[in-house]
């Protein structure tokens, strides 16, 4: 799955640590979902969409719809 | 409480909760070590009075074990998701070597291939699996 964490996270000039904060999640985390490593849960990507103020499906894309 | 302070998300790649629960499950489980260090000990020199005493401190040690277990399950429950996913890995990791490696060793003995091998080893090959896969997994996703 793609996802545009870090180029929103980088707009609002968010570090992953303050991103992960806001999350409650483990800066580790943030890293591993903007790199593509690891898909975050359906719970943790609503929890995303809902800090950046967005659809879950402006942020996370399928595989090869670069959105 | 949760740590609000940013510096605690950029120092380490744990959250603070996790790091709390993590010493939590780490005290209990040097607990129980300890107490089955000891408890071998006083079996093994007889410190104990015949009988009950071997029984008590064997409870002792299981009420320990109980402890770090339910530590652990509260660590998990309570964890970061990505940190969750990592120990069930590793915990699948150790579970496939403890069972499928005890297992095969064990019917290689039972047909003279391999020396008798004492449980205590599979336990010890299971936990250092497990620590290795929470190694592996944590550098993975780095």
């Amino acid at each position: 799955m793609n996802n545009r964490l870090k180029v929103l996270r980088a707009e609002r000039d968010w570090t992953q640590a303050r991103l992960a904060q806001a999350l409650d999640v483990s800066r580790q985390t943030v890293h591993a979902i903007e790199v593509g490593k690891y898909d975050p849960s359906l719970p943790l990507a609503f929890r995303i969409a809902a800090v950046f103020g967005l659809p879950i499906e402006e942020i996370f894309h399928p595989n090869g719809d670069g959105g | 409480m949760a740590n609000t302070n940013e510096s605690t998300w950029v120092d380490c790649d744990t959250t603070p909760r996790d790091r709390r629960n993590q010493r939590r499950v780490t005290t209990w489980a040097l607990a129980w070590a300890g107490s089955v260090l000891a408890a071998t000990a006083a079996m093994t020199w007889d410190w104990l009075p015949a009988g009950a005493g071997a029984v008590v401190a064997t409870g002792v040690v299981l009420l320990l074990g109980l402890g770090t277990a339910r530590a652990y399950w509260h660590f998990l429950r309570q964890a970061d998701e990505l940190r969750r996913h990592i120990e069930m890995g590793a915990l699948a990791a150790g579970f496939a070597v403890g069972v499928l490696g005890g297992m095969t060793w064990w019917l290689l003995a039972q047909a003279g291939s391999v020396p008798e091998m004492d449980f205590a080893w599979v336990f010890a090959a299971m936990l250092l699996t497990q620590g290795l896969g929470v190694l592996v997994g944590r550098r993975r996703y780095a």
